[in-house]
């Protein structure tokens, strides 16, 4: 009873079992009504969002620590590699960098905690200022990738399910290989050459075409587009992101497809199932609405990972097609040793897989009615 | 007597799996007259389920194949109706509720949402407001009066509640037949009659028949009309509840009632037909139960007896009743000698 989501019956936000009685936890007509529903799961986010906060100081430390074991220092990097030996001893003193490791870190900590994330040795300004656009195209990017992945992943899987063993299976199944096999730069480059070289459909790389005269406010391009109405940008914008989209949507997609086709295959064999058709429910119905839902629990558990690696891992993809994201303002901050935007970009980075995990999970219950916020 | 509302005959639905075929149901005989309710036993794995399955068209296909016989439901062939055809009867006109009613809901539908589509998908004139009072109403019939429970999740009811709503979900179209595989199987006893009555009197209110699978002789002797025993995906007797409690023809029938525990013999060992069923894969040739019964005689071994009347309304497939027993001894002597 005390295991991480708790099914039925178990006591909430409570130390087992006694407790149970002071929480009723399932989510029946009343607490829905009374609105009790909307407070056990806010105080199961609250609870989340409490318990991020060692997981993040973990992640500060580890990050903290691996950046200063990166030899060669800031100074250096930053003044160059001829430059005077007494002059990058002065920068390192000015800086701090030449007082213990753990005074570095909790400066660095306390600084975080006010919301300062640090200056950029590179740029001289402030990183919570430069990160939001980098963000903004990563986040863009992987919510593109996921669509696309979550469309084709889930009806390659559902197919492969309804016809078991068939071609129809074999192909989907030998596309989902595929699909985890291919080396994303690999597969980049092979767009860029085949719909950007050869057929000229799509452009190679960038955001949105710099000629254009356009400008951003929330740094989300789409949106951007859409509140000023400039559906030529729009356009632009759909035109840029296909193909970095799929090159990174197609490793979540090959899961997704697995995972559904294995979901499926289980769901589409019980009880409740044969219960739908012996009702006189199609087979789409039973397929999109009785199956699917039940499939998607864990599905959605890949999503979640997927999506955060996505949010994190993209370095790959928006360097092939120079997309201005997260991953590329953390590789060149790791090429010029600008520590401060190294260690603050992960810990942003791990803040929102954290929390995507999150989300995730609170949507478990949205699609599982049987799911309950038990204890961790 | 009441119109014939299905005659299954000469059913033969088996399975073609990589082990071999699995003749599931071989020659199944089956008549449901409107209103009536008619119990449908034998032990388990002898084709009650398949049977039952293939009337409603939910018989995997592959594996599972028709190799034979008919199923006439209300003057219409159901073997070579169209997959839509099907699927418009289903839930309509023909309605069926599970053993397993824990797991026969869909966990993440309301019990609302789940009544309203078994409504909405035959009634389309329906409003959703309407269908959830029908809704409502058909739950109300089965017992449940709770308030809210269409907003209720299947997790939320008791085994019990969860098949009473299985069968207002199943009821809620007004069928003309309703299978009931093992409906009270998985329940405890007193939730098992109350089941019952309510099965009793949904029977009495709408006239549906109800064609009751059960392994529990006494499920049959409490609810049903008439029976039909199955042994080894065959028809081996049937007969009227009283004809066959008093005066079962056929030794396996004599056997099933004789393993009924009875209040006088508490001490006795129970009795227990000996032996095993047959190997679906492998049936024995002759009578399918000559293996097992304690009369079985030279020609059981060697021919396959046909399900043939006794006296009125009272039928079985056994040599020991069979007119044409004479005939057939001669012939296999007839064999043995020629052969020798
Ligand atoms: N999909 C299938 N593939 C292969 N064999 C099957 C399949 N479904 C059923 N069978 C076989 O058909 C036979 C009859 O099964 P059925 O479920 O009808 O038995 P039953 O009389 O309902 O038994 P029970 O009382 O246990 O429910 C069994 O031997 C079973 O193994
Ligand atoms: S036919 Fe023979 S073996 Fe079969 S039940 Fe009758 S007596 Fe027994
Ligand atoms: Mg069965």
């Amino acid at each position: 009873m005390c295991g991480g989501i708790a099914v039925r019956n178990a006591a909430v936000f409570s130390p087992c079992p006694d407790a149970s009685v002071l929480f009723d936890p399932v989510l029946d007509k009343e607490t829905v009504l009374n609105g009790k529903a909307g407070e056990i799961v806010i105080a199961y986010a609250i609870r989340r969002v409490l318990m991020l906060i060692p997981v993040l100081i973990g992640m500060s430390i580890i990050t903290f620590s691996i950046v200063h074991a990166i030899p060669g220092s800031p100074a250096q990097a930053i003044l160059g590699d001829r430059a005077n030996p007494e002059a990058v001893k002065q920068l390192n003193e000015s800086m701090g960098l030449n007082d213990p490791l753990y005074v570095q870190y909790f400066r660095y900590l306390g600084n975080v905690l006010q919301g300062d994330l640090g200056t950029s040795y590179k740029t001289g300004r402030p990183i919570l200022d430069e990160i939001g656009p980098y963000l903004a195209a990563t986040v863009e990017l992987a919510v593109m990738a996921m669509i696309i992945a979550v469309f084709f992943g889930v009806n390659l899987g559902i197919l492969s399910a309804w016809r078991q063993n068939s071609a129809i299976d074999y192909t989907s199944m030998v596309i989902a290989l595929i699909g985890v096999s291919m080396p994303i730069f690999w597969l980049g480059l092979l767009e860029q050459w085949v719909f950007a070289q050869e057929l000229g459909w799509l452009p190679s790389n960038g955001r949105i075409d710099p000629r254009m005269t356009f400008e951003s406010i929330t740094h989300f391009y789409f949106i951007d587009a859409l509140i000023q109405g400039d559906f030529y940008a729009l356009q632009d914008a759909f035109n840029h992101i296909w193909l970095p989209a799929i090159a990174l949507g197609t490793i979540p997609m090959a899961i997704i497809a697995r995972m559904t086709r294995s979901s499926m295959l289980e769901v589409m064999r019980s009880d409740y199932i044969r219960t739908a058709r012996a009702k006189g429910v199609g087979e789409v119905l039973i397929v999109y609405k009785h199956a699917l839902k039940n499939a998607f629990i864990p599905i959605l558990t890949v999503f979640g990972l997927q999506m955060g690696l996505l949010l994190g891992g993209a370095v790959l993809t928006e360097t092939i097609f120079s997309w201005p994201g997260i991953g590329r303002y953390l590789y060149d901050a790791i090429v010029s040793r600008d520590y401060p935007v190294i260690q603050s970009g992960i810990l942003v980075i791990a803040t929102i897989f954290v929390l995507i995990n999150l989300i995730v999970d609170l949507l478990y219950a949205y699609v599982d009615p049987r799911i309950q916020y038990g204890k961790e | 007597m009441a119109n014939t509302l299905l005659e299954i005959s000469e059913l033969k639905m088996h399975f073609h799996t990589d082990k071999g075929v699995v003749k599931a149901v071989d020659g199944v005989d089956i008549t449901v007259r409107e209103g009536e309710i008619v119990g449908l036993v034998g032990e388990s794995g002898c084709g009650k389920s398949v049977t039952s399955l293939s009337v409603m068209g939910l018989v995997p296909q592959p594996p599972g194949k028709i190799a034979g016989g008919s199923i006439k439901f209300n003057g219409k062939e159901l073997t070579t109706l169209s997959a839509k055809e099907l699927q418009k009867l289903r839930g309509n006109e023909m309605a069926m509720i599970f053993q397993e009613p824990m797991t026969s809901l869909n966990p993440v539908f309301t019990i609302g949402n789940q009544m309203v589509e078994a409504i909405r998908l035959h009634k389309k004139e329906v409003s959703k407001q309407e269908a959830r009072a029908l809704a409502l109403e058909a739950l109300k019939s089965v017992g449940i009066a709770r308030d809210g429970v269409l907003d209720e999740y299947p997790h939320q009811l008791s085994g019990g509640m969860r098949q009473r709503v299985m069968i207002a979900m199943a009821m809620v179209c007004n069928p003309k037949l309703l299978i009931a595989d093992e409906p009270t199987t998985a329940l405890d006893v007193t939730i098992q009659a109350q089941i019952l009555d309510l099965m009793r009197k949904l029977n009495k209110e709408t006239n549906t028949a109800i064609l009751m699978i059960t392994h529990d002789l006494g499920v049959v002797a409490e609810l049903c009309e008439r029976v039909i025993v199955m042994y080894a995906g065959q028809v081996v007797e049937e007969a009227d509840v009283r004809t066959l409690f008093k005066n079962p023809k056929h030794p396996y029938t004599a056997g099933l009632l004789k393993s009924i525990p009875q209040l006088d013999q508490r001490r006795k060992r129970l009795y227990s037909i000996p032996g095993n069923v047959p190997n679906p894969r492998n049936m024995p040739k002759g009578c399918r139960f000559a293996p097992r019964c304690e009369f079985a005689m030279e020609v059981c071994r060697e021919k396959e007896p046909e399900l043939s009347p006794i006296e009125k309304n009272h039928i079985s497939r056994c040599w020991l009743h069979s007119e044409q027993k004479e005939e057939a001894d001669r012939d296999i002597v007839g064999n043995t000698a020629s052969s020798s």
